[in-house]
Order: structure tokens, then C-alpha cells, then sequence
């Protein structure tokens, strides 16, 4: 096979999270039952006018910044011009002149390390279709989703493959989502993607013929798509063939993509500025206004975990569940071992929260607690045997952590006299790894600590009787 | 002989307007069409404009809506002036293809 | 006893006092609709609910000066539970399910909407003559149109079925059927009336108001329509005034223009003479009267016909059968529930106009004409607003000539549009618009004068508008006094 140039671009619409809808003051809801969060705006009665939400505005301009674009000061909306049944005035309310963001960047980086920019044309807003269901003979028509806001985010075709579709579509999602712009819900329709293929032979070609997929399910589906239509073009190519632009979807049980229909020439939608919204004038204090809401985004939040002796892999597991990495950001500003702090939420409390299927501000700890809790595991009072031990009790109760200790009946010893008289006993009781130790084998401190934990019951503290061994062998 | 649009051209904003018309709406249409297009060419006798638009006279600009929910219809009065329905949802005959739009 | 040839004070004063209640009212307006029945003014009565309504306030205090008198509502305005057609067979029996802002107006003054008037469909027309419901007729003579769009509304308040009338106007709608029946219709400054549950024909032009068959009444009506809506974003954001402030003020000192486009070889003589006879009234009582031009008003009617058509062919998409309304039977797809509907529920104007609009707005006609029409649109306000930096007012003809005969022709696609020729640029503008009666023609058929505003100052043009109602002392009822 040939190698061609692939040239991909991706179209993303996110829904924003909202209370209400964008022209209408109807729930802006998931998963209820249909036809129950519209009014008469959102189904496009004679008579009804746009209003437009404010939130709608400051996530955009929020979403707008976090893509690195340049933000338009004074906008107005355009009506797009279609028959479809989802669509319920017969036209969408969109910006086609004059886009809230555009000239933006998001940066991936490769598993070579590489990063790229990947460039944003533009992003505007616009409404949401209803959801069509398509029966044998009848298509059923449920306006909830009619009308709720949403953003659409134009990459320049700046990408080469499958690959860098995905990564792009991993990065846009955990800004967005870190953003509090949007769910990023794939599988609830909340973020959707399609993408643009073509590929030619040199770079100073022309672009190829383009075929958009569409209905593509998962990132994962994103990627392959684009590399099974790079397959299907090259081959198509190669073997002297041409094709038409064309959308295709990707079809989930065949793992490929389908045709949908050919092209026809260029789409009329018959654009014109929307009479019923005036001009949206952004002024510096609305744009300020809208950027103080950005919580800290993730580059950031791994590159102040590590700074702060997180390892590189735990700050990235934390980022990748964004209450749990809140929950760590509280604890900045503390003095306390971040690195212990972040392995217990990741491995003892991470655990538990899958068992229990919950977040953990569903859970009872505190800021407060938590820095309880690594603290006396830091001095070697708690043991991660006892840590497991007392979970439960530390997310279920509202205790002190040093109550529950009591009430589980961890005492450790830390008294050091009654350390060190368990320890001399043991050690004139095994002469053998004393004069082991003194030969330099490590090993014969761990028999011994063993020792120390069988006789005190593993109540010993591990660091203290740790301490207290090494200076009676050395004396 | 009237002047006409052509059949074709008729037939194509028909299409965009998604209005069937009769033979005879086509016939009349033709003329009707033909005359109010040349009405409209006399926009380009005007001269000596700015290029500034006014899209409607709004008195001011930047209206928004505070994000509060208000109330909200119940699907029963949502499939009430529909012509037809199936439970909750609006009904209309099996629709082909893809949105193009969202 | 008949009570609603009386004026509004008197009429209140009637029904404070608990001389008269609102039934007695709302039985009489229904007793001359009947009575005058071949009007064809209205396309549905309110009965019921009308006679209902006016039984319940019996026992409310009498709180305004519009408390219990009857309203007519033009078809394009939504009323919860009463139909609301359009004058369209697409909307013959669609039943709102929420009211507009206007209606909830009128409700909260607790005057009782008698039924929905006659027009145009889509309030597409000049003549009301395309109505899916018959033409309604002038009541000056039965043979001619009574214009439109807003010809139901004329024609009952001409009648004098009623004291107030809602009607709508994009392109003179109100003015020019006011004019065609010798009463008093007002278009505010666009945005003074929330637009929320008119249905859209031109949103940028589409603007209600009040037709009365006196100035005062007139007034009084659009001091209760007015205000701020949050449903709208296009209604202004304006304090509370009284209307009838300057009303019985002189005129001394007042300066008026008068475009030479609305004197021009279009108008006809007789209307022309009656507008001079005025002015020469005016000059007298000390105001200054000076001919102007003003740019790009001759371009008025060709703007119109590109944003208009533009606008409506996108505001009517929504008609389609699906969700509200007509849809046609045996359609097996979803394309044709489209084309068939459509088809079969719009009249012939409408889909003219949808189709041309469809026209200019595809492909590069957008930059070509819409865009163009929106530049130019931008500059003829600002020539208005360049009179009106010289002058309080500007007056003019409201129509070129008097109503013509409901047989006249109706093939040519242009002649609505000639009809509004002198209506439509205040549209354009935004301006407020005003029709009053000024004189007859030899047929005794109504002339009527266009008075222009600068935005929202239509307190002036009612001192104006009051000042030639009184000097002239015209007998307005048709047949004469009842």
C-alpha cells in the first residue's frame, strides 16, 4: 500500500452544564421521561421568542479561555435553515458570523513524549436537537433535549491520524469536564464528535476528497474509524479508484464505518442574522467574571502534585478522578506527606469507593480527619494493617480518627521503655541473626522486627521499635 | 410572451420552502416569481450606503436570562395540538438519513 | 340602551357607579357583531367565556378605566384555549395552550376579549382578501376592501361594534386599514409592546397596537399594552407613561415635516388636496410645516419585500404539521408531511412570499440582497432620525388612495406591496406610526393621515393626532350617528 498524508478534522459538540435550557427557562435534564422538561419555546409554538441564559454565555467565554481562543466582543446569533423533524422551528439558533471563540490551541502530548497543537478554528454556540427514535414505520419525537445549550468546537484539519484524534478527544474532554463546562458524557450523548477524513499523496496536493464520520460512540471508536477510513481511501486510491464526499457513521458491531449518503453539493441553509436576540456585548468585567470560575485545570493540578513529592503516576491516577483530586487540592496549603496522602486516597480509599460505588464527598471524610489520619500513619502509629482495619469507621463515622483508634482497640505501643524490653529479651534470644546483622545481612532485621511484632502483638510502633533495634544491635 | 422563471429555478425554492405545488401553482407561480425578483434587483440602484447593518432596532444590547428554571408544560398537553402521538412522544412517519444540523 | 357609542369616561363612570354592568356590554358588543355579521370581521367568537368572564366581575371592584369594556384580539395573537388561525388554513384549528404578553395585559385590566378578528393570512396582504376565512368588509361600503392586514380589527372598531381593537402591523397593517376605514390606529415604536404570542411574520418589523375610533381611547388603550417583557428580548426597556399627557395641548411652535416622497405623483389627488387642507389647518394654529427629503425612502418598499419575505420564509418554517396544526392525510413520509401540509395549508400568498424569501436568503443571494437591504435599512434610520434632530413630527398620507373594490384583481404579486407603500419605511425604522382620519372622498369613503414619530414619542403624536381630531370634528360613524 501507498503511504498517503491523512489530514483529519474534528467537529465536537458539548452540552454545557446548565440549570436551564439556552433559549427557554425548561430543565435542562437527562434521563427523564419524555416530553416532560419543555415549554412552549423549546417545541417551537406560534408565537414564542428566544431569551437567552447568561450561564449559557459565561461557560462559553469560560470554555473559550481553557481552549487558548481569541473571544469575540460583539456577537449575534444566525438562524440556520433546515426542514427535520428534530429541529422544532425548522431552524437552528446558532452563530455562523460571528463565533464567541476563535484561533484557539489545545495541547497533546504523544506517548513519545511529543506534543503537538492541535488548532481550534472556532467555537460557537448553539442549540440542541430532540431525540428522534426511529421505529419500523414511525419516528418518535421527545423534545427534553430540544433546546438544551450547547458548544460546538472546530479543529482546523490539523491531525494525521487516528491517534491524535483520540488524544485530542481525551484532552478536550478533561478540560471541558475540569472546566465545569460540561458532563463530557459520551454515552449520554452530552459530548459527540465527528470527524473529517481525507488523504493525499504529498503535501503540496491539494486536500483529498473528505468523508465526514458520524454517530461515533466512544474515543476509542474515534480513533478506529479514522484509521479504517484512511485504510478505505488508501485502498481505494491504490487501486485507481475514486469516491465522492460522502458521511459515513461508524458502525459499533462491524468495528468499521458505513456509508450513510453521498454528498450533495454544498447544503443551503440559507443563513441570516437571528431578529429576536440583540448583540451580545462581552465586556472585560463579564470575561473576567466568567475566567474566575475556571477551577485549576489538570496540567496544572499534576504539575503542582509531583512538585509536591506526589510520584508522576500517582498525580496522574489522582487527576483522573476529579473529586478525589479536589479533595487532594484542599489540602495544598497543609503541611503534611503528600506522598503518603495521595497512596492512601489511591490505594485503601480508592479501593473502598469502587467497592462502594461512590465518590468521596459521598464519604464522611473531612479535610481535617484525612490530615488525622496521615499523620499518625506518618509517625508509624497507625499501621496500614490497622488503616484497613479502621476504614470503614474513618468514611462511614463522623469520630476523631484517634477515638476510632481507641474504640478498634489500636493502641500502639509507643511507650519506649516497654519497647525496648521486648526488644533486648528477643535479641538475647536469637544470637544467631544478632552476629548475622553484624556480618551485614540486612535480612536479620526484618526476622527480628518480625520477632518484635509476633511478641508485642503488632502493637509495637514499627518506626520507634525499628529504631530502637538498630541501637541495641550497634551498642 | 410573460416573462417566467424557469421551471427548474421554480421548482428548486418550491423545494427549499418544502412547498408541493399543482401545475397550475407552477404556471402562476412562474410569472408571479419572475415579477417580484426583478422588484428586488432594484436593491443594486441604491448607492452611497455604509456597510453598516441594522438587524432589527433593538433598544439595547447583552439581554440575558438569569439561569432559573420556571415552569414547564406536561407531556400530555406537549402531544395535545399534535396531530399524532404514541404515549408521551410526538409521532411522524419514519424519518431516513440523519440531522444535518447538531 | 345602547352604551358603546358612548366615550370611554363616560362609559366608566357608568359602570362605577354600577349603573350599567360589564354583560351589559359585552351583550351589546355581541348584538352589533351579529347585527353587522356580513362584515366577516370576525374569525371566532368568544361567547362563552366572554359572557362568563363579564358575569365574574360583577363582583370586582371597578379598578381601572378599562375595567369590564370589550376587546376584539387580531387572529395572529396567541390566546390560551381560543382558537387562533391566522386567517390560515394551516392554523384553522389550532388552540393556543398559553397567552401572549399582551393578552395577559388585557386580562390583568379585566377587559374581556370578545372574540378573534379577520386578516390576511399571516397577516400577508393589504386587502384582508387572503384570508383562508373570506375577506372582511369595509362598513363605509360593503363593496369595498376594508384593507389589512389588520382588516377585521378596522372594520368592527369602524363599525362601531366595540371601543378597542388589537391589531398587528410589519409593513402598516394597523395604519393603512385604519386609513381605508376612518379610525385611529397606532403603531408603537418597535419594542414598546412585548411581541411574546404574536406569531411571527417579520420579527424585526412585527409591532401591535391599538385601533380606536377616537384619539383619546386610543391612548388610554396603549397606556395598559406597553412595558418591558422578559419574554421578549426585542421590548424595551421603557418606564411608564401616560399617553394622554399631552392630549388637548396646542400645537404652537410644533414643527413638522413633510417628506416629498409621501406627497409624490404616487398619491392621488384627492388624498393629496386633504393632507394640504390639513397642513394649512396646522399653519394656522401655529405650527411650522416644511417639505423635506428624506433618503432612501423611495427603497423602503424594496427593503421591505427582501427582509419581510426573508424573515417570514424562516419564521413559518414551523408549520409543518407535526408538533400543532394541520397536517395533511395519506403521507407516507416524512418528506411528504413536508411538501403536502405545506402544500395544502398555506394560500397562495404565503407560499409566494415564502418561496421568494427562500429565494433570497439561499446560497450568495444572502450577501446580494439580505445584507445589502440590512446596510441600506441601517442608513434610512439614520436619515430619519436626521429629521427628527429638526423636527417634532413627521406627517404625510397613510395610503395613496381611498379603499378600493373587494373585486378588484388580485394577480398582481405586487400590488400589496404598492398598497403600503407610504406605511412601510417607519417599519424600517422602528418608528412609531400613526393613522387618523382626515377627511372623505367624494364616494364618502375615509382619508386618512399618517402621523411619524421619533422613538417612543408617541405622547406627541397623540397631541398632534387629538389636535386635528378636534379642529376637524369629523361625523366618523359609518351611515352616521347610531
Amino acid at each position: 500500500m501507498t503511504n498517503y498524508i491523512p489530514t483529519v478534522g474534528v467537529e465536537v459538540h458539548v452540552e454545557l452544564k446548565t440549570k436551564t435550557k439556552i433559549f427557554s427557562d425548561a430543565r435542562n435534564g437527562y434521563g427523564q421521561m419524555a416530553n416532560s422538561l419543555t415549554n412552549v419555546v423549546d417545541l417551537g409554538y406560534p408565537g414564542t421568542l428566544p431569551t437567552l441564559n447568561e450561564e449559557v454565555i459565561m461557560l462559553a467565554i469560560r470554555a473559550a479561555t481553557i481552549l487558548n481562543c481569541n473571544i469575540q466582543r460583539v456577537m449575534h446569533f444566525d438562524r440556520k435553515n433546515y426542514f427535520y423533524p428534530d429541529i422544532p422551528k425548522n431552524f437552528q439558533i446558532t452563530q455562523n458570523d460571528t463565533p464567541i471563540g476563535y484561533d484557539g490551541y489545545v495541547e497533546i502530548t504523544k506517548e513519545n513524549g511529543e506534543t503537538k497543537k492541535i488548532f481550534i478554528e472556532e467555537m460557537h454556540i448553539e442549540e440542541d436537537t430532540c431525540k428522534s427514535a426511529h421505529r419500523k414505520d414511525k419516528t418518535l419525537l421527545d423534545f427534553n433535549r430540544a433546546g438544551v445549550p450547547l458548544i460546538e468546537i472546530v479543529t482546523k484539519p490539523c491531525m494525521t491520524s487516528g491517534e491524535e484524534v483520540k488524544l485530542y478527544l481525551e484532552k478536550l474532554r478533561e478540560l471541558l469536564s475540569f472546566g465545569d463546562i460540561s458532563d463530557c458524557k459520551i454515552e449520554e450523548g452530552s459530548m459527540r464528535a465527528d470527524v473529517n477524513v481525507s488523504i493525499r499523496k504529498n503535501e503540496r496536493d491539494p486536500l483529498g476528497v473528505k468523508a465526514e464520520i458520524k454517530n461515533i460512540g466512544s474515543i476509542s471508536n474515534a480513533k478506529l474509524g479514522v484509521e479504517k477510513e484512511i485504510e478505505r481511501q488508501a485502498k481505494l486510491y491504490d487501486n485507481g479508484e475514486t469516491f465522492k464526499p460522502q458521511t459515513r457513521r461508524f458502525d459499533d458491531k462491524i468495528g468499521d464505518t458505513v456509508l450513510m449518503r453521498i454528498k450533495e453539493t454544498g447544503n443551503d441553509y440559507r443563513y441570516f442574522p437571528e431578529p429576536d436576540i440583540p448583540f451580545v456585548i462581552l465586556t472585560d468585567e463579564m470575561i473576567e467574571e466568567a475566567k474566575k470560575g475556571i477551577p485549576m485545570l489538570p496540567d496544572e493540578r499534576r504539575r503542582i502534585y509531583v512538585e509536591k513529592g506526589v510520584l508522576e503516576a500517582n498525580a496522574n491516577k489522582l487527576v483522573q478522578n476529579r473529586t478525589i483530586s479536589d479533595f487532594f487540592n484542599t489540602l495544598l496549603e497543609e503541611k503534611t506527606d503528600f506522598k503518603i496522602a495521595s497512596n492512601m486516597l489511591l490505594g485503601d480509599i480508592s479501593a473502598y469507593l469502587n467497592r462502594e460505588e461512590k465518590e468521596l464527598n459521598e464519604t464522611t471524610l473531612t479535610k481535617e480527619r484525612f490530615l488525622e489520619l496521615v499523620k499518625f500513619y506518618q509517625e508509624g502509629t497507625i499501621t496500614s494493617k490497622n488503616l484497613k482495619e479502621m476504614l470503614d469507621m474513618i468514611l462511614e463515622s463522623d469520630k476523631t480518627i484517634a477515638d476510632i483508634m481507641k474504640e478498634q482497640g489500636i493502641e500502639n505501643i509507643t511507650d519506649d521503655s516497654e519497647i525496648r524490653n521486648v526488644i533486648k529479651d528477643i535479641i538475647q534470644k536469637n544470637p544467631e541473626s544478632v552476629s548475622d546483622f553484624k556480618n551485614g545481612h540486612d535480612r536479620a532485621i526484618k526476622f527480628l522486627m518480625g520477632q518484635v511484632m509476633k511478641e508485642t502483638k503488632g502493637k509495637a510502633n514499627p518506626r520507634l521499635a525499628n529504631d530502637i533495634l538498630l541501637e541495641e544491635l550497634k551498642s | 410572451m410573460e416573462e417566467k422563471l424557469s421551471r427548474e429555478e421554480l421548482l428548486h425554492v418550491a423545494d427549499l420552502a418544502r412547498i408541493k405545488l399543482t401545475e397550475e401553482e407552477i404556471e402562476k407561480y412562474q410569472v408571479q416569481l419572475k415579477k417580484l425578483l426583478e422588484d428586488v434587483e432594484k436593491i443594486n440602484e441604491v448607492k452611497g450606503y455604509d456597510d453598516e447593518i441594522l438587524i432589527a432596532c433593538w433598544d439595547d444590547n447583552t439581554k440575558l436570562r438569569k439561569d432559573e428554571e420556571g415552569v414547564m408544560l406536561d407531556p400530555k398537553q406537549v402531544i395535545e395540538n399534535a396531530p399524532h402521538h404514541a404515549g408521551n412522544y410526538i409521532e411522524v412517519p419514519v424519518v431516513i438519513g440523519e440531522s444535518e444540523g447538531a | 340602551m345602547k352604551y358603546l357609542n358612548k366615550g370611554i369616561s363616560e362609559i366608566h363612570e357608568l359602570l362605577k357607579s354600577k349603573r350599567i354592568k360589564p354583560i351589559d356590554l359585552v351583550e351589546e358588543a355581541f348584538d352589533n357583531i351579529e347585527s353587522n355579521k356580513d362584515l366577516n370581521a370576525y374569525i371566532t367568537l368568544n361567547k362563552e367565556s366572554a359572557i362568563q368572564q363579564a358575569k365574574e366581575l360583577e363582583n370586582k371592584e371597578v379598578d381601572n378605566i378599562l375595567f369590564g369594556l370589550p376587546i376584539a384580539v387580531k387572529d395572529n395573537i396567541c390566546t390560551n384555549g381560543l382558537r387562533t388561525t391566522c386567517g390560515s388554513h394551516i392554523l384553522e384549528n389550532f388552540i393556543p395552550i398559553y397567552d401572549a404578553t399582551i393578552v395577559e395585559k388585557i386580562k390583568e385590566k379585566n377587559m374581556i376579549i370578545i372574540g378573534k378578528t379577520n386578516m390576511d393570512e399571516f397577516a400577508m396582504g393589504s386587502s384582508s382578501r387572503t384570508s383562508y376565512f373570506g375577506a372582511p368588509k369595509n362598513p363605509w361600503n360593503k363593496e369595498k376592501i376594508c384593507g389589512g392586514s389588520s382588516g377585521g380589527s378596522a372594520a368592527t372598531i369602524a363599525a362601531r361594534d366595540l371601543l378597542f381593537a388589537i391589531g398587528s402591523d410589519t409593513g402598516g397593517s394597523i395604519r393603512q386599514p385604519a386609513s381605508y376605514t376612518g379610525i385611529v390606529g397606532l403603531k408603537p415604536t418597535y419594542g414598546r409592546i412585548s411581541r411574546y404570542g404574536l406569531v411571527a411574520f417579520a420579527s424585526s418589523l412585527d409591532q401591535m397596537g391599538p385601533m380606536t375610533k377616537n384619539v383619546y381611547e386610543n391612548a388610554v388603550l396603549l397606556n395598559a399594552l406597553v412595558g418591558k417583557d422578559p419574554k421578549d428580548l426585542t421590548s424595551a426597556n421603557k418606564e411608564e407613561e401616560d399617553f394622554t399627557r399631552f392630549i388637548g395641548q396646542d400645537i404652537k411652535g410644533m414643527k413638522i415635516a413633510v417628506p416629498n416622497f409621501l406627497m409624490g405623483d404616487i398619491v392621488t389627488d384627492v388624498v393629496k388636496e386633504k393632507i394640504k387642507d390639513t397642513i394649512k389647518i396646522l399653519e394656522k394654529n401655529g405650527a411650522m410645516v416644511d417639505y423635506v427629503d428624506v433618503k432612501y425612502l423611495e427603497h423602503a418598499m424594496t427593503l421591505y419585500q427582501i427582509i419581510a419575505m426573508g424573515e417570514a420564509s424562516s419564521n413559518l418554517a414551523r408549520f409543518d404539521g407535526i408538533r400543532y396544526g394541520f397536517q395533511a392525510e395519506n403521507v407516507k413520509n416524512i418528506e411528504d408531511v413536508y411538501l403536502e401540509t405545506r402544500g395544502q395549508g398555506f394560500g397562495e400568498e404565503v407560499k409566494r412570499r415564502i418561496m421568494v424569501g427562500s429565494y433570497l436568503l439561499s446560497g450568495e443571494n444572502a450577501k446580494i440582497y439580505y445584507n445589502k437591504a440590512l446596510s441600506i435599512r441601517d442608513d434610512m434610520r439614520k436619515e430619519f432620525k436626521k429629521v427628527f434632530e429638526n423636527y417634532d413630527l413627521i406627517i404625510g398620507p397613510t395610503t395613496v388612495s381611498t379603499a378600493y373594490d373587494l373585486t378588484d384583481p388580485m394577480d398582481d404579486p405586487r400590488k400589496s406591496f404598492m398598497d403600503d407603500v407610504l406605511v412601510i419605511p417607519v417599519n424600517m425604522a422602528g418608528l412609531p406610526g400613526m393613522n387618523i382620519p382626515v377627511g372623505f372622498d367624494k364616494n364618502h369613503m375615509p382619508i386618512g393621515m399618517q402621523i411619524i414619530g421619533n422613538s417612543f414619542e408617541e405622547a406627541k403624536m397623540y397631541q398632534l393626532a387629538s389636535f386635528i381630531e378636534k379642529e376637524l370634528n369629523l361625523d366618523l360613524t359609518p351611515g352616521g350617528e347610531r
